[in-house]
């Protein structure tokens, strides 16, 4: 993560100074991520491909407004996820997305029942639940950086993953035979 | 036994500090419950992990279309603002290029060049300006005379008209006077 913050900034830096293969070179190294980023959150592949564009043209346009080059990742995620969310509120009054979670098909290459198992699990999540489990599990983001992404404080982004995982855990990997086990935080 | 929990779970996803760590690992060498925790979350992130990246359906490139890329200009001034060193060494051209040409500058060959040069044009205006004046004056003598023998003929033709009216009342009056005396001497006779 180390060395790709440090090329990020490097091929940042030949970017603003016109550049335009040092930005395509970055979006080749990130391109990947964003789009299962969104297509995890919106559960469309076209949808995906769509905001994947914008959020790259919109990092494009505003790669000068970027403070710190080497947190390149969490800054344009966040515009990945302000696009999807601008999508989300342009459609919710036709598919209240809350309710209705997108159909979902399961992985490829995996067992057909532990791949739609956990589909369905996620799917029972709210879409800041489901967020927040993508940012951690999906795309191995630090909780300072999702905070950044999500643009709301640690203990909130904390609250959403583990009530995920709470409620995730209850369906892929049920009590054990000794005994449920006691949050003394509660 | 107290159990903790939050520190289990930032433990689990990989977020609880170095310093804290120790303790933890000591708590779940000792508890089973807190052990079975640990154990359905990694089996947790494990299922939800199964889930593969999918390949994107094609390459984002198109910044490297013609229409999105800066035009060679805005890449130079671009670069070039963007650069101290450039920066600087176009500077210290201007500076060098101020130097040369206030040493070589020369202010009265410059107004002797301008001033020969405004006596060349006004000079040439003033040919021109004579040329024209001279052409529509002979223009205008050559009409004048046109018309003056014109006239002269016009003239001329209408006094040989009336000089034959002339002739011919003077004719008609000869022939009443022969005609009165005829008669006159006839009556006498009687």
């Amino acid at each position: 993560m180390i060395f790709r913050a440090v090329e990020d900034a490097d091929l940042i830096s030949r970017v603003r100074r016109g550049d335009v293969e040092g930005f395509n070179h970055l979006v080749s190294r990130w391109e990947k991520r964003v789009f299962n980023y969104l297509l995890r959150l919106t559960g469309s592949q076209e949808d995906a491909m769509d905001l994947s564009q914008e959020a790259v043209l919109k990092a494009y346009q505003n790669i000068r407004k970027l403070d710190d080059p080497a947190r390149f990742g969490p800054w344009l995620y966040r515009i990945a996820h302000n696009e999807a969310h601008s999508l989300f509120r342009k459609r919710r009054p036709e598919t209240a997305l809350e309710e209705a979670p997108p159909e979902r098909n399961a992985a490829p290459g995996f067992s057909m029942d532990l791949s739609l198992a956990v589909t369905a699990a996620l799917d029972r999540l709210n879409p800041d639940q489901r967020e927040a489990v993508v940012l951690k599990v999906y795309e191995g983001f630090k909780f300072e950086e999702m905070a950044e992404i999500l643009e709301c404080p640690v203990s909130t982004v904390k609250s959403r993953l583990y009530t995920a995982l709470d409620l995730l855990k209850s369906e892929l990997a049920p009590v054990s035979a000794r005994g449920k086990f006691n949050d003394s935080s509660k | 036994m107290i159990h903790p929990s939050e520190a289990l779970r930032d433990y689990a996803v990989g977020e609880l500090a170095a310093d804290q760590k120790p303790a933890l690992e000591q708590h779940l060498a000792v508890c089973g419950e807190c052990t079975d925790e640990l154990d359905r979350l990694r089996v947790t992130t494990a299922a939800l992990g199964m889930l593969a990246d999918q390949e994107i359906p094609q390459r984002i490139a198109f910044v490297s279309d013609k229409v999105f890329a800066p035009s060679p200009v805005s890449r130079f001034f671009g670069g070039f603002w963007n650069s101290a060193a450039r920066m600087g060494f176009a500077s210290a051209c201007i500076l060098g290029g101020a130097l040369i040409v206030s040493t070589y500058h020369r202010p009265s060959e410059l107004r002797t060049v301008v001033q020969t040069a405004n006596v060349d044009v006004s000079k040439q205006v003033n040919e021109a300006v004579t040329k024209a004046v001279a052409r529509v004056q002979a223009d205008d003598a050559r009409a004048i005379e046109a018309m003056d023998r014109k006239y002269q003929r016009e003239y001329q033709a209408r006094m040989v008209a009336v000089e034959e009216s002339f002739s011919r009342m003077q004719m008609r009056l000869g022939t009443a006077l022969i005609a009165s005396n005829d008669l006159r001497g006839s009556g006498e006779g009687q």
